[in-house]
């Protein structure tokens, strides 16, 4: 068997690294000290955080009546934040489930990230619905409850409730494939740490995971099907986010691309947060070569492909909406009646920020650009929060009645939730650099020496057949024979020991054999576990424990592993009244 | 009689690899390999059998989705039928499209977690469970495989995974 | 040795089911036509009673015809209608390998190097298929036939509709838009498997960069035409009707029949003794794409109908009525072929390794997709006047006669392993 990679690609580890190089450089962050820079970023997004907060409090307190909805536009910013929100969270799992679908082994350095900013970006969006609830104390009555519980019977044919199921169900899938994926990790930790409260926190946390081999063999089975599970859902989730939109008559909403384009819009803009987030997180990590230039690239190829099939959905759109003759579909989001109304400058942003900019990432050089990239990648995502705030925004704005056409225009309530949940994501993703594994180190060791430089150099050196490792200095062994001798002499002793013990016992108490013996469970703290224990030593009937004494509890005590010493005290009472009755 | 487990310490997986098909060839038996990370082939070199986790998934798969046809057909259509948007859902059937999606959730929603739940309890993996793995640096970058004998051949087994290259030998107490 | 004796399979393979075909066919599509023209009037007496149902999709203004000239017209169109679906499903059969060829060149793939000269061979077809596609649009457009009612001034003139849409959908324009599809089609077709083959010779580092590059730009370019090919020559029959979904519904059915059709013909090699370094994880591997491009097309089936099922809009759900109460059998049929049985057969890991099945879910796949084009056509030519009978039969054997043939001639004049691809070790040690 040899690890063969074929020489014209490139390397996915740089720098080379070994096995032990992996360990030390993922762990560094969680066992250094935080810097300053990642203190005033955290304080600004916790601020932004509370600031949210309090918006949230005050439109609960107060009403929906403080956001800028009306009658016409009835649905506008939070459920554009919903989306949004919703969108950022499809990267992660596609990297993850799909990405390992298709045996991309880039996709190792970056999904642990991505899906953690899946799961906090879920939980951004899944506010947006329970605060426009008004009344987020029944929440609970979106679930299939009967009647008396409060509402009727939820109402299976409504999308709004395919999306409390499919978000609930990607939300906990989403969190269990990652935690699942963390397991080994946290337990590489855990060896490693040294401070008392840091072991036990991440023995807690790592399950007591131990790397045995039967382990690994259900872990990657585990991890496969979980892929396979999570990448259809992954496509229902935002698709079912668009039934949202699709299945009424707005003009403009009901359109069969709808589900596809979602899902590909969704791509395009997690992928763009990815970058957000990861060109910030290698540097202050320190993990230039695990997220090289060449992972920003192929990042940048996926924004590519999908921001193509946006734009061709765009086109086609827009085509569609001429081609069908009906005069309403002149002012839809993407029309010439867009483009020149009073929404023109939402228009533009997204046409610019989805259609335009992406475009320089054509040239390769650009594509491996770290700062325009990071750029673009801000870009994106302002596009794609127009792209939703247009589909939602304008085309209620000029529905089928032109009496009631109206604009929107947002509150400070409104802005403030949504920076509130900007502040709330930087919050949970800062925490978890700190203290989470930031890279799959498993997964990464286990292509080292496929795709890591220092391998594929030796590979090109030596031949393909190349033996990848030295032979350790080996420890002389020592003498085996002699050890178990030794030990098994020692385990005599403390029979022989036992064996006393339990003479000097019975000799106090009498013997007794199994036939017609008592039942001990009935003595308090007594199950069948120790009943058991206490006939192997000879003890049967009540009326030998009703002669124990404290001296004979203490030799009870050293012979059985957990002997509930505290209970014992009451058996030879209880055992007296037993042995009357 | 009773017997004794060797703990050889390896330093690489390739080596790791070699070793242990140099164990079965011997025909010692392995009980125990530690890794830091899935080794690509060492369940077929060291003679596991295939998992099943695969199957109890779709198993469960099914379970979701009879939940879910049950579900809605119980609530939608026998308990409180209604009419809804001009779309009378009187019978499961004309009502199908509408409960496609949620039949599809809950399909998911059952294999995933109870199939990663079955893998947890087969594992002996949960919170508060104490790590079996005989050395820390079996999760960093080293790999030890157990090898189970008996006190007469003990000093033989330990030279032959001496011989094999391995770093340490160990007594397991 | 081995290009010629596989030379000698490819040729006599695709020679005989074709000059048989060829015959047949001429025979039956004469017959065929001779049956319907003896045959109108007694058909116009039959069809009185489901003539109602034709009448919405056919021709919605021309109120004055009598039903059983409707009648006539679609069994007029039937012959046509049938040769039409065959054309297009085998032209994109060949187009959607392509496309898989094409992106393993973009993602260069590891795995799939040692099946290029299959999709090539099969690709090569896009050569002729277009060829044929266009003439018989230009035969269309010359009103031989009546598929597209569009193309009828009669009929425009009636209809305020149409009136709007005649800015796009206009012969002229409609015919230089299709060459342009299929000439760019054919275009890189030709280029990207001439610099393939061009490394037979020797490894060539800027022949394998131009690639993936025209590559990219084949993507690009098919991205938009083939939505546009879509909206032309499957949508512009449902005149009045519109989906935004079509272009990619389209695209998903021709992906999973190229795929299909590229397992088929590999396996059927590996039956036959060749293509020895394919092996199972190979196979295994194009099951899974089977597998999961028809799921990706069900869930496309589903979100066009469940949207147009749920707004319920009288303009968009009149094309699937239609397809429900004439066509009941093929419209659910389809989504058994194309779903259910792909789901349960490919779903094991194990089964995708095995030769037959995989050769037994690809012929289901297959049949379900020809059902599948044949039911986006067939309502909007002939409504409720559908059989399969020797046109639609005919058809189907001409063109996949000539299908065959051009593929095995093309898989018997070169070597079956493009030794100079860079990936192609990775690709022979493949195993998974």
């Amino acid at each position: 068997m040899s690890h063969y990679e074929a020489p014209v690609r490139k390397p996915l580890v740089t720098g080379d690294k070994v096995y032990k190089d992996v360990t030390e450089d993922i762990v560094r962050p969680i066992e250094g000290r935080a810097n300053k820079t990642w203190w005033i970023v955290f304080s600004i997004a916790l601020v932004a955080f509370l600031w949210g907060l309090g918006c949230i409090i005050y439109t609960v307190s107060t009403g929906i009546g403080t956001w800028g909805l009306n009658n016409t536009i009835e649905w506008a910013w939070d459920i554009t934040n919903f989306v949004w929100w919703v969108g950022i969270g499809h990267a992660g799992t596609l990297i993850s489930a799909v990405l390992l679908l298709f045996r991309q082994r880039w996709r190792m350095a970056i999904n642990r990230s991505a899906e953690a900013m899946t799961i906090f970006a879920v939980v951004q969006a899944g506010l947006f619905p329970i605060i426009h609830m008004g009344r987020p104390w029944l929440a609970y009555w979106v679930l299939p409850i009967p009647n008396q519980f409060g509402s009727l019977w939820v109402n299976f044919n409504s999308p709004l409730l395919w999306d409390v199921f499919a978000i609930s169900t990607y939300l906990s899938v989403s969190l269990v494939f990652w935690y699942t994926g963390l397991l080994p990790d946290f337990a590489m930790i855990r060896d490693r740490a040294k401070k008392p409260f840091q072991k036990h926190i991440y023995s807690i946390l790592s399950f007591g995971w131990s790397g045995k081999m039967k382990d690994w063999q259900r872990f990657e089975e585990v991890s496969l099907v979980l892929a396979g599970l999570a990448t259809p859902l992954v496509l229902s989730v935002h698709t079912i986010v668009s039934f949202d939109f699709a299945t009424s008559v707005v003009p403009g909403w009901h359109s069969t691309i709808f589900p596809p384009y979602f899902v590909a819009g969704a791509i395009f803009s997690g992928f763009a947060m990815v970058q957000t987030l990861l060109i910030i997180m290698r540097k202050v990590s320190n993990l230039e070569n695990y997220i090289t230039v060449n992972h920003i690239e192929l990042m940048n190829k996926v924004i590519l492909v999908t921001g193509g099939i946006v734009g061709v959905a765009y086109i086609t759109e827009f085509f569609i909406a001429w081609y069908t003759g009906s005069p309403y579909e002149n002012y839809t989001y993407l029309s010439f009646g867009a483009a020149t109304g009073p929404y023109w400058w939402a228009f533009w942003a997204l046409i610019l920020c989805n259609m335009l900019v992406p475009l320089t990432l054509w040239v390769k050089k650009y594509r491996r650009n770290i700062i325009w990239t990071f750029i673009v990648s801000i870009i994106i995502n302002i596009g794609m929060w127009f792209e939703r705030f247009d589909i939602i925004v304008l085309d209620l704005s000029k529905g089928r009645t032109p009496s009631s056409w109206a604009m929107f225009s947002p509150t400070f309530v409104d802005v403030g939730i949504f920076v509130g949940t900007l502040g709330f994501f930087f919050v949970l993703f800062l925490l978890y650099a700190r203290s989470f594994p930031v890279i799959a180190q498993a997964e990464v060791k286990s292509i080292l020496k496929l795709s890591g430089d220092k391998y594929k150099k030796m590979r090109e050196e030596y031949g393909d057949d190349v033996q990848m490792y030295n032979l350790p200095e080996q420890r002389p062994l020592p003498d085996f024979k002699g050890m178990v001798e030794e030990l098994e002499q020692k385990n005599e002793e403390v029979r022989d020991e036992k064996g006393e013990l339990i003479e000097s016992l019975l000799l106090k108490i009498g013997d007794a054999s199994n036939d017609n013996a008592d039942d001990l469970k009935r003595l308090s703290g007594v199950g069948p576990a120790l009943e058991k224990k206490l006939n192997q030593i000879g003890v049967y009937k009540y009326q030998q424990i009703s002669k124990m004494s404290d001296k004979e509890f203490t030799i009870l005590n050293r012979l059985i592993d957990a002997f509930p010493k505290s209970k014992s005290r009451f058996w030879s009472g209880e055992a007296n009244i037993l042995n009357q009755i | 009689m009773s017997g004794y487990t060797l703990q050889a310490l390896y330093a690489d997986d390739d080596h790791l690899m070699k070793a242990v098909r140099e164990t079965r060839d011997q025909d010692h038996h392995i009980s125990e390999v530690y890794t830091p990370f899935p080794v690509h082939g060492l369940d077929k070199a060291a003679g596991l059998k295939e998992t099943r986790m695969a199957i109890t998934a779709f198993l469960y798969g099914l379970v979701g989705f009879g939940v879910a046809v049950w579900m809605m057909n119980f609530m939608m259509i026998e308990d409180w039928p209604r009419n809804i948007g001009g779309k009378p859902s009187f019978t499961f059937f004309q009502n199908m499209p509408a409960f496609v999606p949620i039949m599809f959730e809950l399909t998911v929603f059952f294999a995933a977690h109870l199939m990663v739940i079955t893998f947890y309890m087969r594992s002996k993996i949960w919170p508060f469970k104490q790590a079996e793995n005989p050395d820390p640096r079996t999760t960093d970058d080293h790999f030890v495989m157990e090898v189970e004998t008996d006190k007469e051949n003990i000093q033989d087994v330990a030279e032959f995974l001496h011989s094999t290259g391995a770093k340490e030998v160990d007594l397991k107490r | 040795m081995i290009l010629i004796v596989l030379g000698l399979i490819g040729v006599s393979a695709g020679f005989l089911s074709t000059p048989n075909n060829v015959k047949e066919v001429k025979q039956q599509m004469e017959a065929s036509h001779g049956g319907h023209s003896d045959g109108h009037s007694s058909a116009q007496q039959n069809d009185g009673a489901t003539s109602k149902d034709e009448h919405q999709v056919g021709e919605h203004h021309a109120d004055e015809k009598s039903h059983a000239e409707h009648a006539y017209t679609f069994l007029k169109n039937k012959p046509w209608s049938a040769l039409f679906v065959s054309l297009l499903f085998f032209l994109f059969i060949s187009l959607g390998a392509f496309v898989f060829y094409v992106i393993q060149h973009v993602s260069q793939a590891g795995w799939s190097p040692v099946l290029f000269r299959v999709m090539e061979a099969i690709s090569k077809y896009i050569v002729p298929g277009g060829v044929l596609v266009y003439v018989f649009l230009v035969l269309s457009s010359l009103h031989l036939n009546h598929l597209f009612v569009w193309m009828d001034p009669e009929i425009v003139a009636n209809d305020e509709v149409i009136q709007e849409k005649s800015g796009y959908l206009n012969i002229p324009f409609f015919l230089i838009r299709a060459a342009i599809y299929i000439g760019g089609w054919i275009l890189f077709q030709r280029l990207i498997t001439r610099n393939e083959n061009k490394q037979d010779d020797g490894y060539d580092q800027s022949l394998y960069k131009k690639n993936i590059t025209y590559s990219v730009l084949f993507l690009a370019f098919f991205a938009i035409t083939e939505s546009m090919a879509s909206w032309d020559w499957i949508m512009s029959i449902d005149t009045h009707w519109f989906s935004t979904l079509m272009g990619w519904f389209v695209f998903a059915s021709m992906f999973v029949s190229g795929i299909t059709t590229i397992a088929l013909i590999t396996v059927h090699l590996k039956s036959i003794g060749y293509l020895q370094f394919v092996n199972n994880s190979h196979i295994h591997d194009l099951a899974k794409f089977m597998f999961g491009i028809s799921i990706f097309w069900t869930y496309l089936w589903f979100a066009q109908f469940m949207l147009i099922w749920y707004a319920n809009m009288p303009e968009e759900a009149v094309y699937y009525v239609t397809r429900m109460e004439d066509y009941q059998l093929l419209f659910l049929g389809s989504v058994a072929l194309n779903f259910v049985f792909p789901l349960l057969i490919l779903m094991n890991s194990d089964f995708k390794r095995v030769n037959w099945i995989v050769t037994f879910a690809g012929i289901i796949i297959l049949v379900g997709h020809y059902i599948n084009f044949y039911l986006m056509i067939m309502p909007g030519t002939v409504a409720g006047q559908w059989s399969i009978s020797f046109a639609e039969i005919g058809a189907l054997l001409l063109v996949g006669g000539i299908f065959l043939y051009i593929t095995f001639n093309a898989l018997s004049k070169k070597a079956l392993e493009p030794v100079n691809n860079p990936l192609i070790k990775e690709s022979k040690q493949y195993h998974y």
